[in-house]
């Protein structure tokens, strides 16, 4: 990008500081570049009333400069001390819009595939604004060192002016190698950035390691086996890795530190001999002299900080980043404009996947191979099928989040992309196996189900009724207002089985406030028994007008259904009722059969069973 | 809907000479890494405190020169004032950043050991509490906040001799400059008043950033982005993202705005005191005791007096920062120490075992609530037995687990092991018999052989182990699968294979098959993701490892269960309900029984017992 459409980005990105903060914020900043010059000047001002003055009355004289020099230094302080607040508070803005805009981009947009990609991921991390080392920016700080740059141009003005006061030549004579040392200074910081990069892969492993030894999970298998030690040991590993670079680099920098001290020593060390060998000379009065002395050097810190400059190239980072993810997610047609069709009906709908296939990106083998199914209204359909058959993807075909690389998914004849996903989407909710455990409360966990209606607690307390949540209530210290995880103040961690039946809630409440098709993808797994049974027993009993698709490994909850489809390669094998498909002796009869017998007989005389092959999930 | 409040950590003070040996020891992990560069740290540090007396004084020279026409000395004097500058300019630059070639190599000593601290912690209660966890991720963080601290501490005393020299200038002007000296005092003091406002507030609002992080994390991964989309929810999500910003922002803002206030408060006081200290300059200059030279030495000292007090009070006030990573640091060492001080453990598990393992009346609670997660359980469990636990959810199980394996100590009753109590065993002697897999198990960011090989450190790369544990656990089928077998780098977050929930587990179970010759064999919950033939295969293969090893070693396996069909073939199974053991037996006794046991058997048994 051109240098000046780089500044521009982020002069855009400081708009949502909004005006006023930002009309303070350039205000005390302009205030702070000046305090060099103005310094000069009123010291200068001082010196020329003493100078040549009669000794008396000479502190009467002296007062106004006095008091005036007085006035400088307060209003360089309370510059300084007022520019801290009003940036952070800019920065706090900016990063705040900034992080939210990428949550509702990366939120936003009807199918999961492109957020999937594992570019975006990587666009993702780099465009958070959440830095987790030395070398990482907000945009804030970039829009922020932005305009603290500009304004410092301003202060070197000034700073220039009051060279001029002696010399115009005085000016390119520090003036350029000033800007020299600065540009010298940020190019040396970018390499150091570059050597700091270049371990970062490294630095990931290691912070890994260092996440696992701080979690739950990892920290117990690590202290149960003995892992201790030789945790440490990676994390040392990676972070011998993650700064070598820089280390190698820094043993060669000294050379660079004398070529700045040159730049910095010859042309101040010229000036200053010849200001000050012409004032002898009478060439100009003590108090020029004086101002020139103080302003001299004032100019090489005015562009020897280079901490603006980093700011600003690292913020960049962060925002091309974003730029980027947007474009990746970008729709080639909005959403609406493909919904043509008619209005939901708000009664139960036919859904047919009609000779649906469906490849991974990147991959070869159809997950979904030529599938035709018929989900039918106030149906309970049961989808069986070992690890890998194709089930979750089903899941995510059917609720609009993959689009099938052939044939259709129809609600009613109408082709679900026609719908529009959000409308679509308002008539089915769904149980994921990963489902999501907010940090809220659990009234938000369960009303999250269906965000896009006002909260209903009439529907809340049905749904809690429903999924048989009320224990779950009683126990917790603040009932529906009690946060779902220990890292919230009064909040609790749920077991695995507490959290399921948090989730059925959620889905029932979704189906409360008027979604007509429920698909549950494993729910009852870790449910304990007696809850587990409560749970379809109602669901069977209060589905009403909805239809539900379940998948489970439990075959004594499946048969309980209205129908059952067994899926195999990617289509489906067999289709039926429990008695039929039974009777039928086939796949799904087997398998019933491992899980009947160890009821029966204890589970150490049952022969073995055939598995099929897991699928590894590379598409995340 | 609740509103987000911050928790308030209480904020501990330590006695001096905690930080002095922790200040002894940094240092010392410098000088043992980098002795030459800790040396030239310190000379060009010295160097820059004549510089600075240097720049005055031939400034003063250039000026006093100028005045008497004497144009060669005062050009002399002003090449010698740039000279001096620009040595100053360039050695503090150095020297305001020690990293990376002093502070880095002391990182890779401190960080090791504050984690090896961290790891060494033998309980669980650091990483489930929230009040905990918040120190423990600052003491995560604290290595190079606390090392950055250390050289802003020793440039502090640097900045103030520094102070101090510039201040006996002002001295050879007039005495009465001397005073600038107590007046200084105020800004450092009202500086660091300010920053604590700031510290504070950061603490306070350091729940409601997790959660803000937590929000757009959800926003952001295509996990929760399924459901979030399906649910239409990611409107309110991203809402609450932003309601959580604003709330920590809004009080650090108002934190930071109260530090400045202190900070100008501080220099107000200073410049009032310095431009009264002018005046007497002035004064002198008028009755002949001063030059004009001394005059605009004063003022220029001035300047670089505001510079000098700002980074003396700038690095001043980050060591005061650090203590809030120090504290943490200080606490957790504490908390390590009380850790090992209950460890009276010193025996070694016995080779096999003959009796098995017994619990007394053990009860537990959680720190921080007052419900029993165990009352009173007493209950012996046979060498070489099959051990079921079920309940429902929240009825301990998971807690009788734990305290196997000592992740809690029972604040009431003991366990013993082969009647030798599991307090006096060493924890890692007795965890180096233990092999489990958890409910939620470890996923390591690492190879998929090493993630299985962890099961059993010494045999880590051992191929056939690896694969033979792979085996046991049914887990090929996953291997197969993978790119680059035993290679293939698992773990999103590493640029890894994310393998999903069933996967995971599988590859949890083959760790768990690792260790050769355990005498506690522990599954809790271990195949709540799989589906009927995996779960069929594993129980079949963990069952005979359970009896073989069972024969072998007398090894007490135990499995956490809320499938019945798996738990019938227990020798005993304990049912627990609200941390009691409420029955126990095997399968036939309970089923006899008619209780809790029967009751729930029942209910699965019924779903299966219609046909076949």
């Amino acid at each position: 990008m051109p240098v000046r459409a780089r500044r521009i980005r982020l002069l855009r990105a400081l708009r949502a500081a909004r005006p006023p903060l930002i009309a303070a914020l350039c205000a005390v900043t302009v205030l702070n570049a000046l305090i060099p010059a103005a310094t000069a000047i009123a010291t200068a001002f001082l010196v020329s009333r003493i100078s040549g003055h009669a000794p008396s009355g000479l502190l009467a004289a002296a007062t106004v400069p006095l008091l005036l020099f007085a006035v400088v230094m307060v209003a360089g302080h309370a510059a300084e001390a007022v520019t801290v607040p009003l940036e952070f508070m800019a920065k706090a803005r900016i990063d705040g819009a900034h992080r939210t805009d990428l949550a509702r981009l990366a939120a936003g947009g009807p199918t999961v595939d492109r957020l999937e990609s594992p570019r975006v991921q990587q666009l993702i991390r780099i465009a958070r604004a959440d830095p987790r080392n030395w070398t990482e920016r907000t945009p804030g700080d970039g829009a922020v060192g932005q305009l603290h740059w500009l304004i410092g141009l301003v202060g070197a003005a000034a700073s220039c002016g009051v060279l001029a006061g002696y010399a115009w030549w005085l000016v390119p004579a520090l003036l350029v190698p000033a800007a020299l040392n600065g540009f010298l200074g940020n190019r040396m910081h970018g390499r150091f950035v570059e050597a700091w990069r270049s371990g970062i892969p490294q630095g990931v492993h290691g912070a890994a390691w260092e996440d696992a030894l701080a979690s739950t999970g990892e920290g117990k298998d690590i202290r149960l086996f003995g892992l201790e030690e030789w945790t440490v040991a990676q994390i040392r590993r990676h972070l011998r890795g993650l700064l070598e670079p820089v280390w190698r680099l820094g043993a060669k920098a000294w050379r660079a530190d004398l070529r700045r001290f040159l730049l910095i020593a010859v042309p101040l060390a010229g000036v200053y001999a010849a200001v000050a060998g012409g004032t002898a000379h009478g060439d100009a009065t003590v108090a020029v002299e004086t101002a020139v002395l103080a302003t001299g050097w004032s100019l090489f810190q005015a562009f020897g900080l280079g901490e603006d400059a980093r700011n600003m190239s690292a913020a960049l980072e962060t925002l091309d980043a974003y730029d980027e993810v947007r474009e990746a997610l970008r729709r080639d047609e909005p959403d609406e404009a493909r919904a043509s069709a008619e209005p939901t009906t708000g009664r139960a709908t036919v859904v047919r996947f009609d000779d649906v296939c469906f490849t991974y990106p990147g991959t070869k083998r159809r997950v979904i191979d030529h599938l035709d199914l018929e989900i039918r209204p106030n149906e309970l359909l049961a989808v069986v099928g070992l690890n890998g058959a194709g089930k979750s993807t089903l899941i995510k075909l059917l609720s609009g989040l993959y689009e099938p690389t052939a044939g259709r998914v129809t609600a009613d004849g109408v082709d679900i992309r026609q719908l529009g996903a959000e409308r679509w989407r308002q008539r089915i909710s769904v149980v994921f196996q990963d489902f999501v455990r907010y940090h809220l409360t659990v009234a938000q966990n369960v009303a999250l189900g269906c965000g896009d209606v006002p909260l209903d607690y009439d529907a809340l307390e049905a749904a809690a009724r429903d999924a048989g949540l009320g224990d779950v209530l009683d126990r917790l210290p603040d009932g529906w207002d009690t946060p779902l995880s220990r890292t919230r103040t009064g909040g609790v961690d749920l077991s695995g089985g507490q959290w399921q039946q948090v989730v059925l809630a959620r889905a029932l409440y979704a189906v409360r406030t008027g979604a007509r098709l429920l698909v549950l993808d494993e729910p009852t797994a870790h449910l304990d028994v007696r809850t587990e049974f409560e749970v379809f027993d109602r669901l069977a009993a209060r589905r009403g007008e909805t239809s539900v698709v379940l998948i489970s490994h439990r075959l004594s909850t499946v048969r309980q259904a209205d129908r059952i489809v067994l899926l195999e390669n990617g289509r489906i094998a067999e289709s039926g009722t429990h008695d039929e498909l039974v009777a039928a002796g086939g796949a799904y009869a087997a398998m019933f059969a491992i899980q009947a017998e160890r009821f029966q007989r204890g589970y150490d005389d049952v022969s073995g069973a055939d598995a099929d092959s897991e699928e590894a999930t590379t598409h995340g | 809907m609740a509103d987000i409040t911050g928790p308030s950590i209480p904020t501990t003070r330590y006695p001096m000479w905690r930080w002095a040996a922790l200040w002894r020891e940094l240092f010392g992990l410098a000088w043992q890494r980098m002795p030459g560069m800790v040396v030239f740290y310190f000379a060009a540090n010295i160097v820059v405190l004549g510089g600075v007396a240097g720049t005055a004084l031939a400034l003063r020279w250039t000026i006093d020169a100028t005045i008497h026409g004497d144009a060669g000395s005062a050009a002399l004097a002003a090449v010698l004032a740039a000279l001096a500058y620009a040595v100053n300019v360039v050695l503090a630059d150095l020297v305001a950043t020690p990293i990376p070639l002093i502070d880095q190599p002391a990182i890779l000593g401190l960080l090791p050991r504050v984690l090896s601290d961290l790891a060494a912690i033998e309980t669980l209660d650091h990483l489930e509490r929230s009040d905990v966890l918040d120190r423990v991720t600052i003491v995560r963080r604290s290595p190079w906040m606390i090392m950055a601290g250390f050289w802003s501490s020793v440039g502090a005393v640097f900045a103030l001799a520094q102070l101090g020299v510039t201040l006996l200038l002002l001295g050879t002007v007039s005495p009465w400059l001397l005073l600038l000296l107590a007046v200084a005092a105020v800004p450092l003091w009202c500086d660091r008043r300010g920053s604590r406002a700031v510290t504070e507030a950061e603490l306070a609002t350091a729940e409601t950033f997790r959660l803000q992080q937590h929000l757009f994390e959800l926003s952001t991964t295509p996990a929760a982005g399924k459901e979030i989309r399906v649910a239409g929810s990611a409107a309110e999500i991203v809402r609450l993202q932003a309601q959580a910003w604003q709330q920590t922002m809004n009080g650090r803002a108002r934190a930071s705005a109260v530090g400045a206030a202190w900070k100008f408060g501080g220099w107000l006081v200073f410049t009032a005191g310095f431009a009264a200290g002018l005046a007497v300059v002035v004064d002198g200059t008028a009755n002949g005791a001063g030059t004009v030279g001394d005059l605009v030495m004063a003022v220029t000292v001035a300047a670089t007096l505001r510079n000098t007090l700002h980074g003396a009070v700038t690095r001043t006030a980050s060591v005061a920062q650090v203590s809030r990573f120090v504290e943490p640091l200080f606490w957790m060492r504490d908390h390590l120490a009380a850790d090992r001080a209950h460890r009276t453990g010193t025996l070694v598990a016995p080779p096999v075992l003959t009796e098995g393992i017994t619990f007394h009346d053990v009860g537990h609670t959680y720190a921080g609530t007052d419900r029993r997660a165990l009352d009173g359980i007493s209950v012996h469990l046979p060498a070489g037995s099959v051990v079921a636990v079920v309940g429902e959810y929240g009825s301990g199980k998971t807690t009788l687990v734990k305290v196997l394996a000592k992740f809690y100590r029972p604040d009431s009753g003991r366990v013993t092991v082969d009647g030798v109590d599991l307090a006096d065993l060493e924890t890692r002697a007795w965890r180096a018999r233990i092999s489990a897999a958890f409910q939620d198990f470890g996923r390591f960011a690492t190879t998929f052989g090493q993630n299985v090989g962890l099961g059993d450190l010494p045999h880590l790369d051992d191929r056939e182990r690896v694969a033979a544990a792979v085996r046991e656990a049914d887990a090929d089928r996953v291997l197969r699968r993978l790119p680059d077998g035993h290679d293939t780098l698992l773990g999103r977050d590493v640029g890894g294979l994310e393998l999903s929930e069933g996967q995971w587990q599988k590859t949890a179970l083959a760790r768990a098959s690792m260790r050769p010759e355990p005498l506690l064999f522990i599954l809790d919950e271990p195949t709540a993701s799989l589906d009927a033939p995996s779960e069929q295969e594993i129980f079949q293969r963990h069952m005979a490892r359970a009896r073989e090893l069972g024969a072998r070693t007398g090894a007490v396996s135990v499995i956490v269960s809320h499938r019945f069909s798996t738990v019938t073939g227990a020798d005993l199974i304990l049912v627990l309900d609200k941390g009691r053991l409420v029955e126990a037996g095997p399968h036939d006794e309970l089923i006899a029984l008619g209780g809790r046991y029967a009751d729930l058997y029942g209910i699965q048994a019924d779903a299966y017992a219609a046909t076949s």
